[in-house]
């Protein structure tokens, strides 16, 4: 499982790291820090879902690996 | 032309709608997704009712614009950053971000928490309370006054103000464009005063702060720092204690839901994203179309008035399971309480913070409520606050 935050939809609703903390931070103005799409610990794969699952913009991108 | 979009009897102006506006969005997305109500302040516009259309209206500014000609809530000028369509409204946006950012808002919970005790002490042991008087509508007004550095010891004179625009006692569309252009000249005087002051000697507040704000390297004018503080006004003081009050309300009806709040404050955060949703205590946002287009098979001409129902699509059964169904334990809740797209609330995290305060304070002293013997709740019409929120414990 990959992730990542697309910065053009992002409109800092913030619920990706209300609901996974451990994966996506806020930025000094409230919206999710960009990052690099990046694997997913399989420890956090809930909280990845749920950022996924919660976004109103659409904006958390999950690639579930089908290797 | 708007000759294809039928007309419907709803208002959504009508006190007896505000209290169930879930029945009437149902009906609304089924049978007319486009429709001209009979409102007094939503003849000639029309509303949209469908997640996905809602959805295209908030992510698509260049159509649907936040133009000021959108609505009438007294400003000479347009609201910044809210009645600005990109590209400028990036740029005031990006200034005003850093004021209401989840870093800033830690700052600020003790300072709610202290003030949300002192209401909370003056009613505790009463045995009752008006919910909104005693509690919703002070917290969050004397925090924001607080905040944008308006003199605190004017806070019912601003609440007076604010009412006067957002639920002008009118009794005609005429009347209430002459009632609401009255009141915006006395805020503006009031911003205008202390705008005034600040120029002169900045104090730790919000309009000092946006006063020395840049925006392409220049320093925002005089008008932009009223605008933005007008604004402010009008969203500060009603929203926060619109939401609080329709929370409560429903947790004093359900008392399943009451019971697990004051058990349990870690689900807090959740119960108020859920209530958010299910009650959107602002259920409307008004837009303005640029050029001719369509939404559910209806045309819509450049220049419609368009009232964009995000209550509706925050229980569109297209979209959600189970939309009636209050649910904290609700795994996808892309609820629009905040809005979306580039106007996503400013306020929004501020918001939160104070209804998570308020909330986990209130069930901690006050964990089994009800609502008063009899009382029939009432809503007020466009953001839903509930003026006569009578509890018992």
């Amino acid at each position: 499982m990959r992730i990542r935050v697309d910065t053009e939809l992002c409109q800092g609703h913030g619920r990706c790291y209300m609901l996974a903390p451990d994966l996506f931070e806020a930025d000094d103005d409230g919206y999710s820090q960009p990052t690099d799409e990046r694997a997913v610990p399989a420890e956090l794969a809930d909280q990845a879902r749920r950022a996924f699952m919660n976004c109103p913009e659409d904006a958390v991108i999950l690639t579930e690996e089908t290797s | 032309m708007t000759d294809a979009a039928p007309d419907s009897h709803y208002t959504l102006e009508r006190p007896e709608e505000a209290v169930d506006p879930q029945s009437i969005y149902r009906d609304l997305r089924d049978n007319t997704p486009v429709v001209q109500l009979s409102g007094r302040s939503t003849t000639g516009t029309l509303t949209i009712s469908r997640h996905e259309d809602v959805m295209r209206a908030l992510r698509t500014p260049e159509l649907f614009s936040s133009d000021s000609s959108a609505v009438q809530i007294g400003n000479i000028r347009p609201l910044v950053p809210l009645q600005v369509d990109p590209p400028h409204h990036s740029k005031h946006r990006k200034a005003l971000d850093p004021l209401f950012a989840p870093k800033q808002m830690v700052k600020y919970e003790p300072r709610v928490r202290e003030l949300i005790r002192e209401l909370i002490d003056e009613v505790a042991d009463n045995g009752h309370c008006n919910f909104h008087n005693d509690i919703a509508e002070p917290l969050p007004s004397t925090i924001f006054v607080e905040l944008l550095g308006l003199p605190v010891s004017r806070v019912n004179e601003f609440l007076a103000l604010k009412d006067g625009i957002i639920r002008p006692p009118a009794r005609s569309l005429e009347e209430r464009y002459e009632m609401v252009k009255a009141t915006g000249q006395k805020i503006y005087a009031v911003l205008e005063e202390v705008v005034e002051a600040r120029m002169e000697e900045r104090q730790d507040d919000f309009l000092s702060t946006i006063i020395d704000a840049k925006v392409d390297g220049q320093p925002l004018s005089r008008d932009d720092v009223v605008d933005i503080g007008y604004l402010f006004f009008l969203a500060g003081l009603d929203t926060v204690s619109a939401s609080l009050d329709c929370i409560v309300a429903y947790l004093a009806q359900n008392p399943d839901h009451r019971q697990r709040v004051a058990d349990d404050p870690a689900i807090i955060p959740h119960a108020i994203e859920e209530l958010l949703r299910y009650e959107s205590p602002v259920p409307i946002v008004p837009r303005i179309t640029t050029a001719d287009t369509e939404m559910s098979g209806c045309p819509i001409a450049e220049g419609s008035r368009i009232t964009v129902l995000l209550g509706s699509a925050n229980t569109d059964e297209r979209v959600w399971d189970n939309p009636d169904q209050v649910d904290f334990d609700r795994e996808s809740n892309k609820h629009l309480g905040f809005g979306g797209g580039v106007h996503r609330c400013l306020g929004s995290h501020l918001a939160r913070m104070e209804l998570r305060v308020a909330l986990e304070e209130w069930h901690a002293r006050v964990p089994d409520y009800r609502l008063a013997d009899g009382l029939e709740l009432r809503y007020s019409p466009g953001i839903r606050q509930v003026d006569n929120l009578e509890l018992v414990w």
